[in-house]
């Protein structure tokens, strides 16, 4: 039966795979705005408990940048019922563990437990909704850590930069010109009121989805959920950023330096549309086409062929409010920036003017449904993709839905979309170079 | 006015918030039930092992090829075992590099070789298609000149863009040191070395160790045992039957005594800091569960003691951690951290408290209960998956673990005493024979390095032996302590006007944790003294000192000052220290330049004190102090910025002091009177 079933399936284009693996979900709202979001998953005795927060890095005062990934920090020095110091114990010593990270859009928290912890899960993270502990300790104490997370990840790390150095230049007005990182000057001006102010702001069940997913009973689960998240109050409504950029209409000229480099890194970057349009996911494809894969035009014609760069990759940064394509390279030998730019261009150009051949839209079409199939292969992945689909995407039938819209993308759209943002007089090209040996020593 | 000692901690007061709600801890359910799965096997004739987990989730497949090939030096052709890895797989004796890549990314798949292995997952639709590939490109490579050129350039390049990368540098010099550069671990690739390799050689590395004696092909996703069985019978039948040389090589010997191993990298902003020593634990050894513990208990993770001490309770790095090594051949254990150049030595010396103490002191129950939880948790979650079924399988077989390890894995945990675990410590945590490694800025690290007590040595980043670098700058011939005092007393208004000065009033505002501090400081030239912060509209704490007495007072407690204390207070009573301090420059010595928060200062060092000037300006930019604390020597550092003109005479208007070790808060000058405003009323 699965045999001929599957036979069936590719002389269809596969659209009988969706169904095969269709995620199910149920989706409700708490009375103080909290979404939830449960999966049933009886496979594993686990659980992934996590809640994603509408706040990052493109929420934060111009003269405080850093705040939202120093809340990641800060919301696990304790709270009311949990004590400072004891987050990770509590995790460990039930068999679990834990992380949480930040993006310039969400920040997100997640505990993964064997499923007996489902009620330990659930009362940590609607304690640290409901009463976290903001204070000068913790606030000195995560001041020193990030300014170690910035040394270790930024600052001592080679090509650490590269991703600030194009934001900067890429946007001139929307939050999104500084990194998640943010500045240390701001942390360190910040007053314990800012930090709580912040955490009033933004910190409130209206501007958060719950998933819970694993080896759960719906019913018996929400009425935890009831019970521990219920009793948060409702805040006030949350502002969103709502910032427009210019148009670029020349191109940007950029050097950075780095300490940590020998050779450069050559980077053309140009600003996209949000990732909630259609145009970003054909910019998606886009890169696949470009740089992915050994056969890709850019690693068998450059890389591979010309041997020009050591590395060269394209991608589609993707983000709420506008993204950005990035193409990047590190030059082989003394090959210039202007010979490698040429050798990209023309394979831009050859996109933006000829249709990809049948057999290289067919590979794309594979390579997104085995990208499809896998993203959501382990739960832990599947509990962060139901959470963003709804929160930042606006739609979280996508997680069974998104590969019909790169199904539906035809060759015509990807010649067009090429067209219309990858544009030689609206980019970005910065030259990422070692920094000049430092004479003083 | 340069010794200000605040108790913070009377003034750290948290901020409540709302009424808080008191909600007990839940209790976790019953312990969900285990049962370890094993995959269905075979095995060909030419010993090639199969195993196959089916797993009908989701429409995927992956197969993964491992062949267990004991460690082997390459010597001067170090390298040629990666180029092996990055020739094979580019084409085959039958399909060219560019139709056997296009088929790959065709089928949106990724199948990968390397010179002991390969690998291929994708949608189970091409599952045979899949095999067929890995099968192909592993057992008749392409070796091309053109390949083979062009990867070693890659790979020349490649170590290019890591010279500068502190962290590659530290992973290099570490293993090279500890295992030495003739042992499989300890050597490492050079430019020299890659090209010391052929593709002679390249094919040799291949046909030596690609070879199926010791290979075991692990298969997991949406396909059958018996579809699979008779394809890879098909496949790989005639891969032909040989075992890899084993190769023989000196056990590496532990250093007699702890020692410091140094390496200058001047664009360094973090200290990578190891301290190791060689470990020999196999997985079937009596002590295998009690070191697991152990390890977790010190640096196991974000609850470790090393976490706990280094980045929670000090806040100098982003992760401390420490790791055994296990297996059938000898690895290490490490503690290691990245910290910021200035905690280098504290850091060290807290590594060494940690290892000591939990050689030293029985750990408590509940750290041993809480390292058992992680790790049967761990276990619980992962034991059903597809994934670790397989991987668990493999391991029984490359470690030679009995049958029912996994079985008894839980019981084996539980088993674990606080008696163990410090006996394992004592084990494997060699304290007295290790070596600590540190990669780091010189200037900035180096000088600190010596007053740890051990002997330091000095590396290039190639962990060969140097000279001790010169970190610090000499000062230039003609000056003198004395100069650079004089300097910065021209600096500020020259001796005649200071020496006009009566008497000095300053308000500063500050804050900590949110709340407003006002320091007023008052000073005359007849040895009164007299400083208060105001913070919530409580004199938080006040401090007078006269030529007849002195007290201070914390939050209304008054304490008299008496004997050295008093006379230590009454020498520091001074408006401009550096007036009195040019009546015995001499007493203080010049140590060079050093570069202050990224501005080169001359350092003048008298007793426990350490006084930066600036090269450029003259003015004094800093002063630090070490004092003894709890048995720890800390250092207590106060910084001086922002000098401005008030009648005549510069002074500070942004200072940060430290009112406890490791919190300083920040001063900026609100209102500056000179010779008005200070009355003997002021110094009761």
């Amino acid at each position: 039966m699965r045999k001929s079933l599957t036979a069936l399936a590719s002389a269809l284009l596969l659209s009988s795979v969706a169904v095969a693996q269709k995620v199910e979900f149920e989706e409700y709202t708490l009375d103080n705005g909290l979404h939830v979001v449960l999966h049933q998953d009886k496979s594993a005795p686990v659980v992934v408990t996590s809640v994603m927060y509408h706040v990052g890095a493109k929420d934060e005062n111009p003269e405080r940048t850093g705040f939202a990934h120093f809340f990641e920090h800060l919301l696990f020095e304790g709270t009311e019922n949990i004590e400072r110091g004891e987050w990770f114990k509590l995790v460990t010593s039930n068999g679990g563990h834990n992380n949480a990270n930040t993006s310039d859009d969400r920040t997100y928290y997640y505990e993964v437990f064997p499923s007996n912890n489902l009620e330990l899960a659930i009362w940590m993270e609607s304690d640290r909704l409901l009463q976290p502990i903001i204070n000068q300790i913790g606030v000195d104490t995560q001041n020193e850590v990030v300014k170690e997370e910035k040394r270790l990840r930024v600052d001592n790390s080679p090509y650490g930069n590269w991703i600030t150095e194009v934001k900067k230049n890429l946007f001139k007005k929307h939050p999104y010109r500084w990194a998640p990182i943010g500045s240390m000057d701001h942390l360190d001006a910040a007053t314990l009121d800012e930090f709580q102010a912040f955490n009033k702001k933004f910190y409130v069940p209206n501007n958060a989805v719950l998933v819970i997913a694993g080896d759960i009973e719906f019913a018996k689960t929400k009425d935890l959920i009831q019970k521990y998240f219920g009793v948060i109050k409702k805040g006030a409504a949350v502002p969103r950023v709502n910032i427009q950029e210019d148009p670029i209409t020349k191109t940007i000229h950029a050097t950075a330096e780095d300490a940590n480099i020998q050779i450069p890194m050559y980077i053309t970057a140009y600003r996209t549309p949000s990732m909630k349009t259609r145009d970003a996911r054909v910019l998606d494809m886009i890169s696949s086409y470009l740089s992915g894969g050994k056969s890709s035009p850019m690693q068998k014609k450059i890389v591979d062929e010309k041997k020009m760069a050591l590395q060269l990759f394209a991608f589609n940064y993707a983000q709420e409010d506008y993204g950005m394509y990035l193409i990047a390279g590190l030059p082989m030998g003394d090959t210039t920036r202007e010979a490698l730019q040429k050798e990209i261009d023309a394979e831009i150009t050859k996109l933006q003017t000829e249709l990809i051949s049948d057999r290289d839209y067919q590979k794309l079409q594979n390579d997104f449904e085995n990208r499809y199939v896998s993203q959501n292969s382990d739960l832990e992945g599947l509990a962060e993709n139901l959470a963003s689909n709804y929160l930042l995407y606006g739609d979280i039938n996508l997680i069974n839905e998104e590969i019909e819209i790169y199904r539906s993308i035809t060759r015509e759209e990807i010649r067009d979309v090429a067209k219309k943002y990858l544009q030689s007089n609206s980019r970005l090209l910065l030259d990422y170079v070692p920094a000049k040996e430092d004479s003083a020593k | 006015m340069k010794k200000i000692l605040l108790f913070a901690s009377a003034l750290l007061l948290t901020v409540s918030a709302e009424a808080q709600i008191k909600r007990p801890q839940p209790q976790p359910g019953p312990m969900p039930t285990v049962n370890v799965q094993k995959p269905q096997e075979f095995t060909l004739k030419n010993g090639l092992k199969v195993m196959v987990v089916e797993d009908h989730k989701l429409p995927r497949v992956s197969y993964m090829l491992t062949i267990d090939t004991p460690p082997y030096a390459e010597g001067a052709k170090a390298g040629v075992s990666s180029l092996t890895s990055a020739v094979v797989g580019n084409g085959t004796a039958k399909t060219s590099k560019e139709k056997f890549n296009d088929e790959i990314d065709f089928l949106g798949a990724s199948v990968n070789f390397w010179n002991t292995g390969a690998s291929a997952s994708g949608l189970s639709k091409y599952s045979s298609r899949l095999l067929e590939l890995m099968a192909e490109g592993s057992l008749s490579p392409l070796f091309s000149q053109e390949e083979f050129d062009k990867s070693k350039q890659q790979a020349i390049e490649g170590l290019k863009a890591d010279e500068k990368s502190v962290s590659s540098v530290a992973g290099r010099v570490t293993n090279a040191l500890l295992f030495g550069t003739n042992h499989p671990n300890g050597e490492f690739v050079t430019e020299q070395t890659l090209n010391n390799v052929t593709l002679a050689d390249v094919k040799q590395n291949y046909t030596s160790y690609f070879v199926p004696e010791t290979a075991y092909l692990v298969v997991v996703g949406d396909v059958k045992f018996k579809d699979v069985k008779k394809q890879v019978e098909k496949l790989f039948k005639d891969w032909k039957k040989a075992s890899a040389p084993v190769a023989k090589y000196a056990e590496p010997n532990d250093v007699a005594k702890t020692q410091v191993d140094f390496v200058d990298m001047p664009n360094a902003v973090q200290s990578e800091i190891s301290l190791v020593n060689t470990v020999n634990l196999k997985l079937t050894d009596k002590d295998y569960f009690a070191g697991l513990i152990a390890n977790q208990i010190l640096g196991g993770g974000g609850e470790g003691r090393l976490f706990l001490n280094l980045r929670e309770a000090h806040g100098w790095t982003y992760g401390a951690y420490s790791s055994l090594g296990s297996g059938k051949y000898t690895s290490k254990f490490t503690s290691s951290a990245s910290v910021r150049n200035v905690v280098t030595d504290s850091a060290v010396v807290e590594f060494v408290n940690e290892l000591q103490k939990i050689r030293t002191q029985p750990v408590t129950q509940a750290e041993l209960d809480l390292a058992k939880a992680k790790y049967i948790g761990n276990f619980v979650m992962e034991i059903q998956k597809p994934g670790t079924i397989a991987s668990f399988a493999l391991r029984t077989k490359t470690q030679s673990l009995p049958a029912d390890f996994y079985e008894n894995y839980i019981k084996n945990i539980q088993a674990v005493t606080v008696a163990d675990v410090q006996r394992v410590a004592n084990k494997f945590f060699k304290k007295d024979n290790q070596r600590i490694v540190i990669v780091g800025k010189g200037s900035d690290v180096a000088g600190t390095l010596d007053r740890l007590g051990y002997p330091v040595n000095y590396y290039d980043r190639f962990a060969n032996p140097v000279e001790k670098p010169v970190f610090k700058k000499a000062a230039p011939a003609g000056v003198t302590s004395a100069t650079v005092i004089e300097n910065h007393v021209k600096a500020i208004g020259g001796e005649k006007k200071l020496k006009e000065v009566k008497s000095l009033s300053v308000v500063s505002k500050g804050s900590m944790q949110g709340m407003e501090l006002t320091m007023t400081q008052k000073q005359t030239n007849k040895g009164q003294s007299m400083m208060v912060i105001n913070g919530m509209g409580m004199d938080l704490m006040k401090q007078v000192v006269t030529p007849t007495m002195g007290y201070a007072s914390m939050q209304g407690q008054r304490e008299d000052l008496k004997g050295d204390a008093l006379k230590d207070a009454q020498a520091s009573a001074k408006m401009f220290d550096e007036l009195e301090d040019l009546k015995n420059a001499a007493s203080f010595q010049l140590t060079g330049i050093e570069n202050f928060n990224g501005e080169e200062a001359y350092v003048l060092k008298k007793d426990k004190e350490t006084v930066y000037y600036s090269v450029a300006s003259g003015l004094k930019i800093a002063a630090s102090e070490t004092m003894e604390a709890q048995g720890q020597t800390i250092e207590m550092t106060s910084t001086y910025s922002d000098y401005k003109e008030v009648k005549g005479i510069k002074v500070a208007h942004t200072s940060s002091l430290p009112l406890a070790p490791g919190m300083s808060v920040e001063f900026k000058v609100s209102e500056v009177k000179v010779n008005e405003g200070v009355t003997d009323a002021d110094f009761k």
